[in-house]
């Protein structure tokens, strides 16, 4: 890394002398005092000047200059001011190019030459050194961006040095030249694009050849290795290479169109190849490159219009007709700046390129209308800036959506799956991960979403918003309890969830869905921390409550118990004393097995028959075993408890019989004795009986008493404790047919 | 001479209670001493020759205490008195094996529910002195679960030896066993496995029934052995949760730089 730094050095501080070096000459060139406009008729009209000598000379148009030893210049507004790279005849760019050598070589230091303006006015004029502070900010803007995209260039080639760096890195060179020649352009005054002799178009048109032809060697790499890269990569160099001999050596006709053609057929061509190379592989990449890609062909499609057609518009809206292609190329510089960077959701950035996009556009189509509708000048600007402003506010969300692609879920929907999620994860804490996978896949739909051993303390994204890799915000408990039948001992334990390709590969991750998240993340990890401590609190408080009862009233019961007057008392006391066990059991603990309550069930009955003589006949099966609530498990402790205690005390039974049986989610007791039970219509309802049809009426169930034969009494209880997980397979013949 | 029993419980009609219970339950004479709280349990012990039990000293044959007392738990003294050589036993309302479990391990013989019937607290009492304690599911569960977390930290070999030679019978309880002993990689061994004791397979198979509620009579005939073999079967259990608990207690102790 130490080296790359090091070398980086060296390349900002040459690009800043470059910088310098050209700021000192334009700043030495000489240049008339005076400031000039281009007036309807395409005359340069003179606005202001600080020689009171010319005063007079304010508001007329300049017709001739003349300088001793040379032949008098006839001056085309036009021509003199502005770069002759977006003039679409090659007559005219010849002239532009002439006239602003002939203009240089008269504006010799030193060397006075006399203006000739309409209405037979002179004036005798001095040319000096510009000066630093007349350069004008547009330059200096223009400087800096070019600076910028210069470094980000030498960045990304230093960062990693493969084929696909190195095309980026001679497009954003390119560019960062033409941004130069840009900014030249821009300083106020005359002759100035005569610093590179008579090939200042060729060579801006080169330069943009060139980056075409990078462009389109990238796209066939990158994001996918389209087949037939070598063909195409070689025909788009050949061609860039064969333009630029063409117009730098040779004077190549008509070469401002094939300029145009190649720019703009490259763009289709990049547009059709990303779209193909998504088909591929979805990688979002392609599809925002290509909604990218679409802007900057169209709007470059627009400008070359508006250059084409720039004949027929009024004098008055040239300056802006030549400020077009500016726009656009600072519009297409600055995307190239952003590019590297687009995951990483560089607001500045992404809201300039956006601002110099839209206006190249407004102003393109204003000026189209201009051309047709022939509106002044005012008029024309007017309508542009709002024009531009408009569409730039009614669109701006919208663009940035296509740009970067909109985030699916809203904020009410992210709120509802956290919660969702973090119920579930509460309940099933084995099926966390699973959980937790969900809950990304709802928030960023990702094509690509699974588990993976790993560490990373935040969310980390890679392959510059392709994917990204989020910790697990509650980790599933190791070892769950239940052995897998399987060895699993070798799989380590998923700590990792990995997004690829958003928004089903429309759309790249950027730093926001990072930080979202991070911020999921530790919500996930809160509000499943805040239900634990809730239920913590909860069990607790369950349990003192079941504490204080058991050792205060359970004592009092036990005294009153000890002191009662007869054994019925003593009986109704003892019952009284296992109610109060069984609630603050059913307290303590929350869930209780079916198996395990029906062996306790069993050992109990078994102990409280066997002094009475009554032998026990118990069975229980069950299809599945199940949790029971502490509604269920005290509901039916006390149904059993009861239906036995009636046994021993009413029946003199000396056989009793349980079976217990849970089939589908319903468990049925059957208690049958052979006692004196006689009509169960008969008895009298104070036998329990009461409670025990209120206890089965809670938990939803039926119980019925019937005489049994030839002797005793059998009572079927039957209550709903589970919804059976699969419905039952045989349904009736009638139904399937029907 | 009359036999000594130490009745700890600071309910005075519970303790009155217990001493018929105790009456009742012995032909012997009998001498009660009643105690209210940990403290004048201790004084007794010690008039009564201290709480090692040493030979020579009248000792209580038979110790009953609660739980649940103003000074303390009555762990805490079961806990003492693990060298003793009386019957200890834990009578107590609550009759859940969160509460019995560790009374067990501290070295009860057995436990009685207070809130029993007069005549069934006699027939358990008489039990559990004749070496007959009881064992409910809940606890015979928990016992499983304890030996089976024993088992697990290096007392594989032994459990596969025992395994070998014998038929287990009872299905539930080969399934766990083996699975363990056979089946599952052994764990990584931090530190120098416990020389703890481990149940028999028989053991396992009658700890197994019980947890799902058969009485003695049901398991002998299920298992084909007398019922009196399954008593002895229950008492081995208690005397290895006794001894497994101390050794746990002294490795504890070691490690804490107690010992």
């Amino acid at each position: 890394m130490g080296w790359r730094r090091l070398l980086l050095l060296p390349i900002a501080l040459l690009a800043s002398l470059a910088v310098v070096v050209l700021a000192r000459t334009l700043a030495q060139a000489p240049d008339l005092d005076a400031r000039w406009r281009l007036d309807a008729n395409g005359h340069l009209q003179l606005i202001a000047t600080d020689l009171p000598w010319m005063r007079p000379a304010l508001g007329h148009s300049l017709e001739v200059i003349v300088a001793p030893g040379t032949a008098p210049l006839f001056v085309d507004g036009r021509r003199v001011v502005n770069s002759s790279r977006w003039v679409a005849s090659d007559e005219e760019r010849e002239a532009g190019a002439r006239q602003q050598r002939q203009m240089a070589r008269m504006l010799q230091p030193g060397a006075p030459v006399l203006l000739g303006f309409t209405d037979r006015m002179n004036a005798r004029v001095t040319p000096h050194a510009r000066g630093y502070a007349t350069l004008g900010i547009t330059f200096w803007l223009l400087c800096g961006l070019g600076l910028a995209l210069e470094l980000v260039g030498a960045v990304v080639i230093l960062v990693r040095q493969d084929i696909r760096n190195f095309l980026y890195a001679v497009m954003a060179q390119c560019q960062a030249a033409q941004l130069l020649l840009a900014a030249v352009d821009a300083v106020p005054g005359m002759g100035n694009m005569s610093l590179l002799g008579g090939h200042e178009a060729a060579l801006r048109m080169a330069l943009d050849v060139v980056t075409c032809a990078a462009l389109l060697n990238a796209t066939l790499l990158y994001p996918t290795p389209l087949p037939p890269r070598r063909a195409l990569a070689s025909l788009s160099w050949l061609a860039a290479l064969v333009f630029s001999g063409a117009a730098l050596a040779f004077d190549l006709p008509q070469a401002w169109w094939w300029c145009q053609a190649l720019q703009l057929s490259t763009g289709l061509l990049v547009i059709g190849l990303l779209g193909w190379s998504y088909r591929i592989t979805p990688h979002p990449y392609a599809t925002v490159m290509r909604r990218l890609s679409i802007v900057t062909v169209g709007s470059l499609a627009l400008v070359t219009i508006v250059v084409a057609l720039s004949d027929r518009m009024p004098g008055e809206v040239q300056s802006l007709v030549s400020a077009v292609p500016v726009i656009w190329t600072v519009f297409f510089a600055s995307l190239l700046l952003m590019s590297p960077f687009l995951a990483r959701s560089q607001h500045m950035m992404r809201e300039f390129a956006m601002l110099a996009g839209v206006s190249t556009l407004a102003t393109s189509v204003d000026l189209l209308f201009v051309a047709v509708f022939s509106f002044n000048q005012f008029a024309s600007i007017t309508t542009s800036l709002f024009v531009a402003l408009g569409v730039y506010a009614a669109s701006r969300q919208w663009l940035l959506d296509q740009m970067i692609g909109a985030r699916a879920v809203t904020t009410e929907r992210l709120f509802e799956h956290l919660l969702r999620i973090a119920r579930k994860v509460e309940e099933q804490p084995e099926r966390a991960a699973d959980w937790q996978l969900e809950l990304f896949h709802a928030v960023f739909q990702p094509l690509v979403a699974r588990h993976e051993p790993g560490f990373t303390q935040t969310t980390r994204w890679y392959e510059g918003g392709a994917g990204l890799l989020v910790p697990l915000a509650v980790e599933p408990p190791s070892n769950a309890g239940s052995p897998s039948q399987f060895d699993d001992g070798d799989q380590p334990e998923p700590r990792l969830i990995v997004l690829r390709f958003a928004e089903r590969g429309k759309r790249l991750f950027t730093a926001e869905d990072a930080r979202l998240a991070d911020r999921i993340v530790e919500q996930l990890r809160r509000a499943v921390a805040h239900d634990r401590a809730i239920e913590q609190g909860r069990s607790e408080e369950r349990g003192r409550i079941a504490q204080d009862l058991h050792d205060d009233i359970g004592a009092r019961l036990l005294t009153l118990m000890y002191k009662a007057p007869n054994p019925e008392m003593e009986d109704y006391v003892r019952h009284t004393l296992q109610d109060l066990k069984t609630l603050t059991r059913g307290l303590a603990a929350t869930t209780h097995f079916l198996s395990h309550a029906a062996a306790e069930w069993k050992a109990d009955i078994a102990q409280r028959l066997s002094p009475t003589g009554c032998t026990l006949e118990w069975s229980f099966t069950q299809d599945v075993d199940i949790q029971l609530n502490v509604v269920q498990w005290s509901g039916l402790t006390r149904i059993l408890r009861e239906l036995v205690s009636n046994i021993i005390a009413h029946a003199k039974a000396t056989h009793a019989t349980i079976h217990a049986d849970l089939a589908n989610g319903v468990l049925k007791l059957t208690v049958t004795d052979n006692g004196v039970g006689g009509t169960p219509k008969d008895w009298s309802t104070g036998l329990g009986l009461g409670g025990i049809r209120k206890r089965v009426r809670m938990l939803g169930g039926t119980i019925a008493w019937q005489q049994n034969t030839p002797e005793g009494v059998r009572c079927d209880v039957s209550v709903p404790l589970a919804v059976p997980a699969t419905p039952p397979s045989q349904t009736s013949p009638g139904a399937s047919v029907g | 001479m009359a036999v000594k029993v130490l009745i700890l419980e600071d309910n005075p009609a519970a303790r009155e209670f217990l001493g018929r219970v105790v009456r009742e339950s012995f032909s012997d004479t009998i001498t009660i001493v009643e105690a209210g709280d940990l403290e004048s349990a201790r004084r007794a012990i010690r008039i009564a020759g201290g709480a090692q039990g040493y030979h020579g000293v009248d000792p209580f044959k038979l110790v009953l205490v609660d739980l649940e007392l103003p000074d303390g738990s009555g762990l805490e003294l079961l806990e003492e008195l693990r060298q003793y050589p009386a019957t200890k036993i834990v009578t107590t309302l609550y009759s859940d094996d969160e509460h019995l479990f560790p009374a067990l391990q501290c070295g009860a013989d057995g436990y009685l529910l207070k809130e029993d019937r007069f005549e069934l607290l006699v027939e358990e009492l008489q039990k559990i002195v004749r070496g007959e304690p009881p064992l409910s599911p809940a606890i015979a569960r928990r016992l499983l679960g304890h030996f089976r977390t024993n088992t697990r930290t290096g007392m594989n070999r032994r459990i596969t030896d025992e395994g070998n030679g014998a038929a287990l019978r009872a299905p539930a309880a080969s399934s766990t066993f083996t699975a363990v002993a056979f089946a599952a990689p052994s764990p990584v061994e931090i530190e120098p496995p416990l020389d703890l004791p481990a149940l028999t397979p028989r053991e396992v198979e009658v700890l197994t029934f019980l947890s799902k509620g058969f009485t003695i009579k049901e398991i002998a005939a299920l298992m084909s052995i007398k019922w009196f073999t399954v008593n002895d079967h229950i008492k081995s259990i208690y005397r290895k949760l006794n001894v497994s608990s101390r050794a746990e207690a002294a490795v504890l102790a070691s490690k804490q730089g107690l010992v």
